[in-house]
Parts: C-alpha cells; sequence; structure tokens
C-alpha cells in the first residue's frame, strides 16, 4: 500500500489543473477505469489488477477534444500511449501523465521487458525495478519445428473466435478489421482453421504490440498469444531496430521505405 | 512421391514479364508453379499468403521488381519487409519457412526466373505436403 498514499497525494493536486484524471477504482469486487473529477472520489482508487487505460483514454478525448486530461499508466500503457500518439490514435500534447511503477510481484506475474514508464513522464510513483524476462518465450525457443506446430495447433483449437484479443488490444483500432472479412477468416468456423486468424492477427501486431499482456489476460480459452507476440517484437527488434513504444520519433517499420544504401 | 503445387504471385511490370521471356526463350523450368500476376509485389499481403498456404499451396513465390525499379517507386520495399517476418511468424508457427520465397526477378531474366523455380520446386518437394501440415 506505499504507493497509494503518493498516488492519491498527486492526483489530488494534478486535479488543481486539470478536468480529469483517468485511473482505476474499486468496482463490483474488481476494478474500472473511472475518470476522477474531484477530490473527493479518490477514495476509490485503485492499483491493481491491471486494466488497459489508453483506450479509454481515447474515447474520451475524442468526446471531449479540449479537455485537460491526465492518466496515471504503468510502464505497459505508456508503451501503448507512444504506438497509439504515432499512429494518431491519441494527442499526447494535452495529456499529463502520472507514472506508476509495477512492484517485483506485479513485475513478476505479467513478465514485463519494462514495468515502468520514463518517457512521458518523469514522475514516477513506487521503486523502478528491473524487467523481468519471459521465460516462456525461451522455453519456446527450445521447441522443434514439429513441437511448435503441435503446441499451436493444440493452443488454437481451443479458440472460440470471441474477438476479446482483437477487442482488449490497444493497439488494435481500425475501423474495418481484417479478422472479420470473410475473405481472410471463414465465416462461421469454430475454432477458424489453422492457420487463419491467429497469424493473420500476428502479422498485425509488427511493430505494434507493447507487451501489455491485455490479449492474453482477456483470452477465455488461456491461449499464451503473449508468448507469439513477445517472439514476434524479440524479431521486429532484431530486424528493423525498432523498439516499440520506447521512442516517440522512431517511425514504425512497416509503413516505411527502406533506406536504400548508397 | 507428391507432385509440389506453387503459386507465384508475380508483380506485373518485372517479374510476369521476366516468367514470359523464360516462355518464349523456350527455357524449360518446371510446371509446378501456377502464375497469377498482381499489381505490385506490394500488393501480396500476408493474408494472402496464409490464405494460399490454407488452400493448399505448398510453396508460394512472391516476384517483384529489383530495389530501385518498382514501378510505384517503393511498392517492393514493403515486401521486402513484410516477407522477412512472415517467414519468422511461419517458422514460430511450426511451418517451414523456406515455403516462402521472395525473389526481385527483372523483365530480362527468363533464366534466372526459370532457375528460381526450378530451385524452389526441388527445395518444397522435400517437404511434406502442406495440407499434412496444416491439417
Amino acid at each position: 500500500m506505499k504507493r497509494l498514499e503518493p498516488l492519491k497525494k498527486v492526483v489530488a493536486e494534478a486535479l488543481g489543473e486539470l478536468d480529469g484524471v483517468l485511473a482505476l477504482r474499486n468496482a463490483w469486487g474488481g476494478v474500472a477505469p473511472h475518470l476522477f473529477c474531484r477530490e473527493g472520489e479518490l477514495d476509490g482508487l485503485a492499483l491493481w489488477p491491471k486494466y488497459p487505460l489508453p483506450r479509454t483514454l481515447q474515447l474520451i478525448q475524442k468526446a471531449h477534444p479540449e479537455s485537460r486530461l491526465g492518466i496515471v499508466a504503468r510502464g505497459c500503457e505508456e508503451r501503448g500511449l507512444i504506438e497509439m500518439a504515432k499512429r494518431n490514435q491519441i494527442d499526447l500534447e494535452g495529456i499529463r501523465v502520472i507514472g506508476l511503477a509495477c512492484t517485483a510481484e506485479e513485475a513478476r506475474i505479467c513478465p514485463c521487458p519494462k514495468p515502468y514508464p520514463s518517457i512521458l513522464t518523469h514522475m514516477v510513483i513506487g521503486e523502478r525495478i528491473e524487467p523481468v524476462a519471459d521465460e516462456l518465450v525461451e522455453e519456446f525457443l527450445a521447441k522443434s519445428s514439429e513441437e511448435r506446430l503441435e503446441f499451436w495447433k493444440r493452443q488454437f483449437s481451443k479458440c472460440i473466435k470471441c474477438y476479446a484479443c482483437r477487442t482488449a488490444c490497444p493497439q488494435c483500432f481500425c475501423p474495418e478489421c481484417t479478422l472479420e472479412d470473410a475473405l481472410w477468416v471463414e465465416i462461421g468456423r469454430i475454432p477458424p482453421p489453422f492457420p487463419s486468424f491467429h497469424l493473420v492477427r500476428a502479422m498485425h501486431t509488427v511493430g505494434k504490440c507493447v507487451g501489455c499482456r491485455e490479449c492474453e489476460l482477456s483470452c477465455p480459452a488461456d491461449i499464451p498469444l503473449a508468448t507469439l507476440y513477445a517472439l514476434i517484437r524479440r524479431e521486429v527488434e532484431e530486424m528493423f531496430g525498432y523498439e516499440t513504444g520506447g521512442d516517440l520519433e522512431a517511425q514504425p517499420p512497416l509503413v516505411l521505405p527502406m533506406e536504400l544504401e548508397s | 512421391m507428391y507432385e509440389p503445387r506453387i503459386i507465384g504471385y508475380l508483380c506485373t511490370y518485372c517479374s510476369y514479364p521476366g516468367a514470359d521471356l523464360a516462355g518464349i526463350s523456350r527455357i524449360k523450368y518446371p510446371p509446378n508453379i501456377d502464375i497469377i500476376r498482381v499489381l505490385c509485389s506490394g500488393r501480396v499481403s500476408p493474408e494472402l499468403i496464409l490464405r494460399t498456404f490454407r488452400e493448399g499451396a505448398d510453396g508460394v513465390l512472391v516476384g517483384g521488381c529489383h530495389f530501385g525499379d518498382c514501378h510505384f517507386i517503393n511498392g517492393n520495399h514493403r515486401t521486402a519487409k513484410r516477407i522477412p517476418i512472415l517467414k519468422k511468424i511461419l517458422e514460430y508457427a511450426g511451418i517451414e519457412p523456406q515455403r516462402l520465397r521472395l525473389e526481385w526477378i527483372s523483365a530480362s531474366e527468363g533464366e534466372r526466373f526459370a532457375e528460381v523455380v526450378e530451385e524452389f520446386t526441388e527445395t518444397i518437394r522435400g517437404l511434406p505436403p502442406i495440407r499434412e501440415v496444416l491439417g
């Protein structure tokens, strides 16, 4: 509870200058996003379990473009905001980010490549702890080609095509989704035939996935999607030197022409 | 032994005329490839490639213009970035990445086209039929 009181204080101070601060509040035995507008509401402020706020912020900003907003953001949420801003989904100009560092325990549950924000804000509540390596990724890399195929076929066969992975993803904002196009994903078939749907979605996370794990957390079939996307993230870093959510200036690699060697 | 089926997506400005040249020059190449002409190699989306495999293609060849020659200036740059990452995704999913091949073939490289098809067909022949893999 070391972070809760300092966070309340910082949010209360910010409310003096802002119209509202988006954070989590205790609700119905869990947490829910809430736009705190008055200091009196802060009693209900909650930290855990994490819940993706960037998309909620996007909705509020769309409805009230002139409002001065704040957001309590963890490392993953900061990365999400950065990638959203690059694709004109959010205007960071009027946004104040209040950083929240994850505890060692929280970072271990995820596991998180960078469990604290550092780019959009200098103010971070809580102690910055070291990144946690994803053991499942290493475990997966040791598998042979046949084992990998078997593994994903079994995992993807659990899919009930609820689209929760896409809906929860802060980077999935296309008005028309390829996954709903009968040309690429057959309608009315559960599970979706391998490798359509899942590999299409995997391809679409290239240069976008920030490793917030919302897809995996929201999956009712417990498909380890975050492992697949983490592998792809590594590849994107290696191939294009692009770290998703790591930099406001760097442009997403797939949309740019290659620099020709002179 | 099975006869693999290969789908070749060739761009209309370079690789397709390249294949045409192979034909009018009477250069022999395996008949395993079925060619689909596209406006640009950049038009070949990952979804299209995945569906091609799903529909039963054992291999997919994407042919585009050499860098600097693209009719659309940098359409092939997109292809050049997309294909390697898609190959990695296939590899992680346990599908042999060799099933997908990207080649830059110009309109004057008829021989090159025949060589590529020859080589690619042999590669694919060494792999199990895609239907067995995807199930």
